[in-house]
């Protein structure tokens, strides 16, 4: 069923630090100490881009392999989303990076990476969350997707890239992602699996406590494992294009960015290995634009009329005149492997 | 060597490379058919004020190339016109992939074991072309990499390097007002409130 509560796409009160440490954790055995200091741990600090300690160093850490025990964590993420502060929303978002990243490896092109991370934090800049510490990853990988972590991790893979025809596509894509952050849809997918019992279950299924070091890495593991193969809710997709519009229009880009993506992604079939999650994770392409048609109407026709970059363009070195019609692709500097032709010539 | 194996290994070879190009290419390349939703003229120019080319019946059938200019997409009609249609005007054809909204479980295939086979997908594993994106399996057998999180988080542009970049880029903030939500779509497949693309419903799982 639906959350009965709905986040206004505002700004919204941070939890403040008196309830950072209500996590009044259901007295359980022995073995799980260790837990309540993490989780302890996380509340203190506000320095959201500190090193690698929280809940994530765990990950890394002791070897003590308790039994799986869902209580710390459910208790956690059963409560309000509110109740979550944003420091933790940082470190639950670095656990589920880190299964993303587990999947798929760092793209090594550099100056994509930087290119990628520019765009995307010029667009988070105009969201209702510009100080979070957004990080931008393309994931080497010739399938089309991405996706997103709470507190402002955002993954493209290099075969979504290598599709977009300009600028204004990979800005689209990169604002629905950036709304799935700054509404916390992640967290909210997150709560209805704990609320359901199914961690557990999750936990026996797929988790084999002796490759991950303690209880909380497990019941991270298990349930990024999930949330990414699964997909969040279908609302909240449209949710995701329709504000994702309204911001990328809001940075200065053209609104259709979107749509012209999924119009190409309508002609993508589920049995596509490239496209099969994305497809599989998302509500169909043609139910998306539908949506998008009902809320822009041709309200934001006004804010096109910029000529069409190309991703190849805005990457040249400056004062490198701009040669015309490149291919769309992002040829990246170094000879790295071409996944793919190039799709389109510009206009 | 035979020339009769060897034209028919050449014939394989081709056959094989079309379908990876094929398979790499994923989108229609540049030539997509779609239909006009509603009657509307095709246009000599991207705009509402472009002058009218034709005008397009509803339900006529055209080819989208891959130019665009804001809303606007280029196609090609079957009587050889060529002119601007509002992306809006344009739907799928019907029968197309996209149509069906039964994608739900595929992705989901190969993970069946985890979910208790509570989801009564198949475990067929998705076949692969040679070639493949990143799936469910490789999500279902991931094993935290924190290392290259922090390799990322190293990556990161703070705020004036972000404006700088947008300045460069001639992109100016613009005041846009959110856009509402409209009625739900009536296309569910599911029928519920929470998803198609979520094969189980949470608030009725159960142990089995």
């Amino acid at each position: 069923m639906r959350l009965t509560f709905r986040h206004p796409p505002t700004r919204r009160l941070l939890a403040t630090a008196c309830t950072a440490l209500t996590l009044t954790l259901v007295p359980i055995q022995g073995q799980s100490q260790g837990v309540m200091n993490l989780l302890n741990a996380l509340g203190g600090s506000g320095n959201a881009s500190s090193s690698a300690g929280g809940l994530l160093g765990a990950i890394t850490g002791g070897g003590n392999t308790a039994a799986p025990q869902g209580d710390d964590l459910v208790s956690m993420l059963t409560r309000s989303v509110e109740s979550i502060d944003e420091p933790r929303e940082i470190d639950i978002g670095r656990q589920l990076a880190a299964v993303l990243l587990g999947s798929k490896p760092l793209h090594p092109d550099m100056a994509l990476q930087r290119y990628v991370n520019q765009l995307g934090r010029w667009i988070s800049l105009q969201s209702p969350r510009p100080n979070l510490p957004w990080t931008f990853v393309v994931l080497d990988d010739p399938g089309y997707n991405a996706f997103a972590a709470p507190g402002g991790y955002v993954f493209v893979t290099k075969g979504l890239i290598d599709r977009c025809a300009d600028e204004a596509e990979l800005a689209g894509i990169l604002a629905h992602e950036i709304t799935h952050v700054t509404a916390k849809h992640h967290l909210l997918a997150l709560r209805k699996t704990a609320q359901s019992g199914m961690l557990t279950q999750l936990l026996a299924s797929q988790i084999k406590t002796t490759t991950v070091g303690n209880v909380v890495a497990s019941q991270f593991l298990a349930l990024g494992r999930n949330l990414y193969a699964r997909g969040l809710d279908q609302t909240d997709e449209f949710e995701a294009d329709r504000t994702g519009v309204a911001l990328a229009t809001r940075a200065g880009f053209d609104p259709y960015g979107l749509v012209s993506v999924l119009q190409q992604l309508r002609t993508a079939t589920p049995d596509n290995p490239l496209f099969a999650l994305s497809l599989a994770t998302h509500p169909p392409a043609q139910t998306r634009i539908e949506q998008l048609e009902l809320a822009m109407g041709k309200n934001l026709d006004g804010f096109t009329g910029a000529a069409p970059v190309t991703l190849a363009q805005r990457m040249l070195p400056k004062g490198t005149p701009a040669a015309s019609g490149p291919p769309a692709a992002a040829e990246p500097a170094a000879p790295a492997r071409k996944s793919t032709p190039p799709r389109k010539k510009s206009s | 060597m035979n020339w009769l194996h060897r034209g028919a290994h050449a014939l394989w070879q081709t056959g094989a490379a079309i379908a990876l190009l094929v398979s790499l290419a994923g989108f229609a390349q540049a030539q997509e058919t779609a239909v006009v939703k509603r009657a509307t003229q095709l246009r000599d120019a991207p705009a509402e004020s472009g002058a009218s080319v034709a005008p397009l019946e509803a339900n006529t059938v055209v080819t989208r190339t891959s130019e665009r200019k804001g809303a606007w997409t280029k196609v090609n009609t079957a009587q050889g016109a060529t002119g601007w249609v509002h992306m809006f005007d344009l739907g799928p054809q019907s029968g197309s992939a996209s149509s069906s909204n039964n994608t739900a479980t595929s992705g989901l295939r190969s993970l069946g074991g985890l979910f208790g086979g509570n989801s009564g997908a198949s475990t067929t594993a998705t076949s692969t072309v040679g070639i493949r994106g990143l799936g469910a399996e490789d999500i279902a057998n991931a094993q935290p990499n924190p290392a290259a999180v922090s390799q990322a988080e190293g990556l990161r542009i703070n705020a004036d390097q972000a404006r700088q970049f947008a300045s460069n880029a001639a992109l100016q903030p613009r005041t846009v007002q959110p856009l509402a939500e409209p009625a739900r779509p009536s296309t569910s497949g599911s029928g519920g409130t929470n998803s198609m693309n979520t094969p189980y419903d949470p608030s009725s799982f159960g142990p089995n």
